[in-house]
């Protein structure tokens, strides 16, 4: 399975390059500020509880850029409740980060086309295994 | 199904005396008509020999309006004699669902039905009996289980039921106990089940609607009563739960002997719930009542009271998974409430919500309240406009924002609807107060917005700096901290204050403008604010820092400040003596300091001087300026003095004078706020005079 920090940080590295958005000029995703790089720090910290659950299918990856419960029997029913908890908390970094990085590329309307690409970007970087929403909005394995 | 057979029952005698030795009897009815029972597509065929082999197929059966499609009736055991019809071995096929042997005797004689469904797997046999009795005008039925599968419920619950079971179910469990039934020409008039479930586990799909291991106990009666053509159904019920889990998105909750118990009426249009009591384990009692609309099954009114719950189990079972993502959703809570709850037409109407020694302690340790007494009526808006306010009573003994402790308050709020007001609040803060004026909260009017938005306007009145530096752990500083706060709102995404914060400190003031906070309760919460501060006394201020005391007036500006988690990101900063007449005196010791942010020459060449012999210096200006962006600093000095090389922090004035030059322009902020805490800086040199 590998070390799940180890992961992260080379989803981040690969999904933190410049990446040119259409219909603009090249938007600097890899931009960081120190609101970007506590978001980041705790969105690490907390995949190590989330990657367990990733792999067993009991969340997967949306295709707006974030997180969902796919399928909550996988967990024991006293764990439902917190990994709702670690999916909004999550999500929460994630709305957060996709608009500070807007915002440092002082195009705060560029959150839209920001997250779109994160949200194609954290599914081609999931391991197999992991589900996702395709383009329809249905849930897929990797 | 009684009416149904006794309708049919002369065509198959007819059929079976007039047919020869192995006959073959085929009935195809498309509609049969009762007041019980209705039913489509009814294909019948009686073959084999003596007639013995029964087939019954039926398209759709409706029973009191509820509906079953595709039912499969097979019996290789038919006999009829005497009056009886009996079937020993039958196979019932229910859509999508395994065969059920089912074993049934009829007695046109005695008027009895008898219907026995026996399984035996590995998890053991599995009885359901159901035995009728007629006569004119009444019936009566007992159902009668032992061990029967809780998955058969889902099997034979009707079509458009099954919308209040998770869907699609998936169930395990044993069921034991009987249900009574009684009826007469109008159909079913009464009912009485007294069940228990052991093991019972359901969930739809997602999982997001589950339940595992249940154990529990129901006793429920209801009787019909009103006319035929609109009956109305009155009903009592208990139920127990002693054991088991249950997951009903976003609540979680094990079974620790929680009691329901609640009677009613129902009717084809609505559910009554009178006199409900709820038993909640480690939480308190609820009553409640209600009416549910049929057939969406939606709630309509409800009512709602509890007077003693306790509070620390009311917010960790209950409560917590509601405050996900909020500033309240790392509470610890203890206390007692009493709540009230009154929902009418489908909207809240009046919510009266009573604390009693009611402490809130967030567990990262931001906010703190202890002792809280409150009574807090709510009611809704009056839909005529002359509805009056109501006022919440609320008194908290002692709270602590931060790590700063909040004397014992006073809240009058006042409610109109979703509008909270709070005319004036005081708040004993350390030695001093922070008053609150004309505090307002309204959830947002534009509906693009989510959440709330609020504002209002105060004052500080004089704290002690000393007392204010220990509280928050501090370097310990003089003098007292006062200031007017002016119009300061929250608009759901940014806390913003119009105008400015006038603090006075250090003998000085200090003015905060254009003061924003993004994000105030986010995971990414910035500030943003210009600072200026006039004639801080340097005396006082130095004299806090331990930096060697300097006497004087400074003027500091701080522009384009933006802060990230309380850290410096980016700011425009700027020192300068102030305007006026006013000793100047810089102490030997702070020379040092502050030439030791260049290193050890300043000290060294002070020691090797006659200067050590002097205590203080005199001096006419001094000036310092440092730009912050990603995280370096661009260093200057007095602007008006500029230098060939390096820059001119203490200009020399009287007798004797001293003169600091600093050289090394560019810093890393971090590091210079560390060398400040050590003040041990490499390159800036003091020039004596």
């Amino acid at each position: 399975m590998g070390n799940p920090v180890v992961l992260f940080r080379l989803m981040l590295l690969t999904l933190l390059s410049l990446m040119p958005l259409p219909g603009y000029t090249q938007a600097n995703i890899e931009i960081d500020t120190p609101a970007i790089a506590s978001l980041k720090q705790s969105m690490q910290q907390r995949h190590n509880q989330l990657e367990p659950y990733y792999a067993k299918g009991a969340i997967g990856l949306t295709r707006d850029g974030l997180v969902a419960m796919h399928d909550a029997t996988a967990l024991p029913l006293s764990a439902r409740q917190p990994v709702n908890a670690l999916i909004a908390a999550e999500n929460q970094d994630r709305n957060a980060l996709y608009r500070e990085i807007a915002r440092a590329n002082s195009h705060p309307e560029w959150e839209a086309d920001i997250r779109s690409i994160f949200g194609q970007r954290w599914i081609e970087l999931a391991r197999s295994g992991w589900w996702y929403q395709n383009a329809s909005g249905s849930w897929v394995r990797k | 199904m009684i009416k149904l057979l006794v309708i049919i029952l002369p065509v198959f005698l007819a059929a079976t005396f007039s047919a020869h030795a192995d006959p073959a009897i085929t009935l195809s009815v498309d509609d049969v008509r009762s007041p019980v029972l209705n039913a489509k597509g009814i294909q019948a065929s009686l073959t084999g020999p003596k007639a013995s082999l029964l087939e019954v197929q039926l398209g759709e059966v409706a029973v009191q309006r509820k509906v079953w499609r595709d039912l499969r009736f097979s019996c290789h055991k038919f006999q009829v004699a005497d009056g009886l019809i009996r079937c020993d071995e039958g196979v019932l096929r229910l859509a999508s669902s395994a065969p059920l042997p089912v074993s049934f005797r009829f007695s046109s004689r005695h008027k009895t039905l008898d219907i026995k469904i026996r399984t035996a797997s590995n998890e053991g046999s599995e009885d359901w009996r159901l035995s009728v009795q007629w006569g004119k005008p009444i019936w009566e039925g007992m159902l009668t289980i032992a061990n029967g599968g809780a998955a058969r419920i889902a099997e034979f619950v009707p079509i458009g039921e099954k919308e209040i079971l998770p869907t699609p179910v998936t169930g395990k469990g044993k069921i034991n106990g009987a249900i009574k039934l009684h009826g007469d020409a109008g159909g079913l008039a009464g009912i009485e089940a007294d069940l228990a479930v052991d093991g019972l586990s359901f969930s739809d799909a997602s999982g997001l609607h589950a339940g595992e291991d249940i154990s529990g106990q129901i006793n429920a009666k209801a009787q019909r009563e009103g006319s035929e053509k609109a009956p109305l159904w009155k009903w009592q019920a208990d139920a127990s739960w002693p054991r088991g889990e249950v997951f009903w998105q976003p609540l979680y909750f094990a079974g620790q002997g929680q009691r329901l118990s609640a009677s009613g009426e129902l009717n084809e249009n609505i559910i009554r719930i009178l006199d409900g009591k709820l038993v909640l384990s480690g939480i308190g009692e609820v009553d409640l009542s209600g009416v549910i609309e049929r057939p969406a099954n939606t709630v309509r009114d409800f009512d709602l009271s509890a007077d003693n719950l306790e509070l620390s189990m009311l917010f960790s079972r209950v409560l917590k998974p509601f405050f996900v993502n909020t500033p309240f959703a790392e509470l610890k809570a203890a206390g007692h409430a009493g709540i009230k709850w009154r929902y009418r037409n489908s909207a809240h109407e009046l919510l009266h919500i009573n604390l009693r020694d009611v402490s809130v302690e967030d567990e990262r340790e931001r906010f703190a309240f202890r002792g809280v007494n409150a009574r807090i009526p709510w009611e809704v808006q009056g839909a005529d406009k002359i509805h009056e306010p109501t006022k919440a009573d609320i008194h908290i003994q002692g709270s602590e924002l931060g790590r700063i402790p909040i004397g014992q308050l006073h809240i009058p709020l006042v409610m109109d609807g979703l509008n909270f007001n709070i005319p004036r609040l005081t708040m004993p803060v350390l030695d001093g107060e922070l008053t609150l004026e004309n505090f307002s909260a309204s959830p947002q009017a534009d509906g693009k917005l989510q959440g709330w938005r609020w504002q209002f306007s105060g004052g500080l009145s004089p704290v002690s700096m000393q007392k204010l530096t220990e509280a928050l752990g501090t370097q310990p500083m003089q003098g007292t901290l006062s200031g007017e706060i002016p119009v300061v709102s929250y608009n759901g995404s940014t806390v913003e204050v119009q105008g400015a914060l006038l603090f006075k400190v250090f003998d000085g003031t200090v003015l905060l403008w254009n003061l924003k906070v993004l994000d105030p309760f986010g995971p990414a919460a910035s500030l943003m604010a210009d600072v200026d501060m006039r004639n801080l006394d340097l005396d006082l201020l130095t004299g806090t820092f331990s930096f060697g005391k300097i006497q004087g007036r400074v003027d500091v500006a701080v522009h384009d400040l933006e802060l990230f988690n309380w850290k410096p990101v980016k700011f425009d900063a700027s020192l300068m003596s102030s305007p006026g007449n006013y000793p100047r005196r810089i102490s030997q010791a702070a020379v040092q300091n502050i030439s030791s942010l260049g290193g050890f020459g300043a000290a060294a060449a002070i020691q090797r001087s006659f200067l050590h012999f002097f205590d203080d210096f005199g001096y006419s200006k001094i000036g310092w300026s440092c730009s912050l962006r990603n995280g370096t600093c661009r260093m200057g000095g007095i602007e008006s003095e500029p230098l060939q090389h390096g820059y001119l922090i203490v200009k020399g004035g009287g007798i004797p004078a001293i003169t600091v030059i600093g050289y090394n322009r560019e810093v890393d902020w971090w590091e210079l706020v560390s060398r400040l805490q050590r003040i041990t800086h490499p390159d800036a040199k003091p020039v004596f005079q």
